[in-house]
């Protein structure tokens, strides 16, 4: 790990369990990574990775079920750094930093607002709680928020009822309410899964502003590769609660190494990757959460795998930005270019 | 708003000519015609078969069945029920006497049962598979499944005639009537009453509070900062509160019902008790008016659900 001065977040060997009926799901089973300012980094991987499990966990999200069974998640504040496992989830400490320093945006916009409250009043319950405005500077600052997320007429919509938005302007709503405090860290996770495509790119769009603008560091959690080779400044890959590759986007989009990455990569299309493409499905499935490999997860469904693959393998760096979760990253290496 | 009422009252408009109609055609079926429930009894004894007959005539007694149904529904509505065939009394007049003790009972019950089983069910809710909850849905369940007379025969034996702490019946003492004198009066009758709508409140906001705090908009708002107590209360507790008005509004007629028994056992001189005493005494007239009467109450609670729902769930207000 690095003492870059422009990190963010970083998060150290992480671990969360979920515990259902006695049983262990180790979700996130050892995640590093750093998040750093003006930066975005995506995580992808198959659904049940463990990417939302790795977002709620630095937000202190987590269901009852489950918990931090290791790691550091650090946030290196202007007034210094802030180990956030060991603060109290639903604390004081924890929830002045919610939201203001760091704050989320959600997969569904149908659903993560409060039917019953208008839009008005849930981004004014941020500014409520993390500054010192009162009512009308509340107001005028949310106005201005609809405003720069692109609502029209923000004074009248300002006082109208989620119902009344379309998706969109919900996941809009949701940003202004996200950014309201100016946070230095943005997570969103797949925030525009549920929205249709030419929505999806005026969001993104609005993100890549923030970050821009603001130097905001934006985690985007994202099934897109699209997205990833667009927006992203580094990616990290995940499998079965671990990342077996992380790099800038070049490194991982272009010259992917681990097994796991090549065959995500070969299973999606490729915006802008060309039309001549192979698109491959990734063999087998993935595994039972509970009864997982017991060396590398992707082991069984690998095309490389050697009796080696029994153990866990370790985070190799290929070079300074570029690491894998392989045995046999460096035989790999060579025919990386694609 | 105001569109969404009127809308409302219209569609009640049809169900309570139907109902109406029902009405008049069993107070048709019974013995006895309408002259002696339009009439005083007493003149009605004393007139001749003649005069009678010209009676009916000027009444329009002797008009074919719907006419007379218009205009026993104009009288209605012009406040004259007819009269209670024991004693004579326009119906109007035992109305207007007893039922402001009936209106006292069941409007104190519901606040009761509507303020405590929220806060209960919150609770519980908050405090899921503690032992609180655990005692709270015990409570629940019997609250549910005791009878009501025999609840009300043992907290009238315990408070009232045992420890002595309590009126064991009746509503006010002549010549002491501020509201501190009349209210021990209420306070046994009004509880059992609401002991069942208690309960019921109590395990539906139970519920609907669990269902609320799954809700995606909860992790939302916790993902904004906010203190726990404003996510539980304004964010769980507003949503969860739309069905349980709703469930209050069904409950209401068993509110109404269930008053009868309770008038009864505690002496309470209402509607219920009167109801008792007409259907005893065949007093058919007053049985149907207190029917009748009882449909408009409900329909009438049902209204007031619809328009308290509308105001609190935006969803509701515009369609
Ligand atoms: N509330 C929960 N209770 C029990 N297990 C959970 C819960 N949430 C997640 N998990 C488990 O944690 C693992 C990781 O789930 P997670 O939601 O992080 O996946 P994901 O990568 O976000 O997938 P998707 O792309 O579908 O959103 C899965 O095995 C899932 O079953
Ligand atoms: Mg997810």
């Amino acid at each position: 790990m690095t003492n870059n001065p422009n990190v963010a977040l970083s998060v150290k060997d992480l671990k969360t369990y979920f515990y259902t009926n006695s049983r262990c799901n180790k979700a996130v089973n050892g995640v590093s990574f750093e998040i750093e300012k003006g930066k975005t980094l995506c995580i992808v991987g198959e659904s049940g990775c463990g990417k939302s499990v790795t977002a709620s966990t630095i937000m202190q999200l987590l269901p009852k079920l489950s918990r931090i069974e290791q790691g550091e998640i650090t946030y290196h504040s202007d007034a210094g750094d802030i180990s956030i496992e060991e603060l109290e989830p639903n604390g004081r400490k924890m929830r002045s930093i919610r939201g203001s320093e760091i704050a989320m945006i959600f997969q569904d916009p149908m659903t993560a607002l409060n039917p019953v409250y208008t839009i008005g009043f849930q981004i004014g319950e941020s500014l409520k709680y993390h500054t010192d405005l009162d009512r009308k500077q509340i107001r005028t600052k949310t106005i201005e928020l609809l405003r720069n997320m692109g609502i029209s007429l923000p004074e009248m919509r300002i006082d109208d009822y989620p119902h009344t938005f379309s998706g969109g302007m919900r996941q809009r709503a949701m940003i202004a309410m996200a950014m309201s405090c100016n946070p230095k860290i943005l997570i969103a996770d797949e925030p525009t899964t549920a929205l249709d495509v030419t929505i999806q790119s005026q969001i993104f769009e609005l993100m890549e502003k923030l970050k821009t603008d603001h130097g905001t560091a934006i985690m985007l959690i994202t099934h897109d590769m699209g997205v990833v080779a667009e927006l992203a400044d580094n990616v990290a890959v995940m499998y079965m609660g671990n990342i077996v590759e992380a790099g800038t986007v070049d490194q991982v989009l272009r010259n992917p190494v681990h097994p796991y990455t090549r065959a995500l990569l070969d299973s999606i299309p490729v915006l802008g990757m060309g039309k001549d493409q192979i698109i491959e499905p990734i063999p087998g499935s993935t595994p039972d959460p509970y009864n997982r490999p017991i060396g590398c997860q992707f082991a069984p469904r690998c095309s490389y795998a050697v009796d080696a693959c029994d153990v866990m393998p370790d985070e190799s760096y290929i070079d300074k930005t570029h690491r894998v979760m392989c045995w046999r990253y460096q035989e790999l290496l060579p025919n990386a270019k694609k | 708003m105001l569109v969404y009422v009127i809308r409302r009252i219209f569609v009640l408009i049809p169900m309570l000519v139907v109902i109406s109609f029902l009405v008049y055609l069993g107070l048709e079926l019974t013995p006895g015609d309408a002259v002696s429930s339009l009439i005083n009894p007493e003149v009605a004894s004393r007139i001749t078969p003649e005069q009678l007959q010209a009676l009916r005539e000027s009444y329009g007694l002797n008009d074919p069945f719907l006419v007379r149904y218009v205009i026993w529904l104009g009288n209605i509505f012009q406040g004259n029920f007819g009269h209670s065939l024991a004693g004579g009394v326009p119906i109007a007049t035992i109305f207007l006497d007893r039922l402001p003790a009936t209106l006292e009972l069941s409007f104190v019950a519901l606040l009761f049962s509507t303020i405590i089983g929220c806060i209960l069910g919150t609770i519980s809710a908050l405090r899921r598979g503690s032992p609180t909850d655990n005692f709270l849905t015990v409570f629940g369940m019997l609250g549910v499944s005791v009878p009501e007379f025999l609840f009300g025969l043992s907290v009238m034996l315990i408070f009232a005639l045992n420890l002595g702490w309590l009126p064991a019946g009746g509503r006010l003492m002549p010549g002491y009537e501020t509201i501190w004198d009349r209210a021990p009066h209420i306070v046994l009758p009004a509880m059992v009453l609401s002991l069942m709508m208690t309960a019921g409140v109590m395990r539906y906001s139970r519920s609907s509070m669990l269902d609320a705090l799954t809700r995606d908009f909860i992790i939302t708002a916790r993902s904004k900062g906010l203190p726990e107590w404003r996510i539980n209360l304004l964010h769980g507790f507003r949503v969860a509160l739309t069905p349980v008005v709703v469930l209050i509004g069904f409950r209401l007629p068993l509110l109404i019902g269930g008053s009868v028994i309770i008038e009864q056992v505690f002496q309470w001189p209402g509607i219920g008790n009167e109801f008792i005493t007409a259907v005893r005494g065949s007093d058919y007239p007053l049985v149907m008016m207190i029917a009748l009467f009882s449909v408009f109450a409900v329909l009438m609670a049902s209204l007031i659900i619809d328009v308290l729902t509308a105001l609190i769930d935006p969803r509701v207000r515009l369609n």
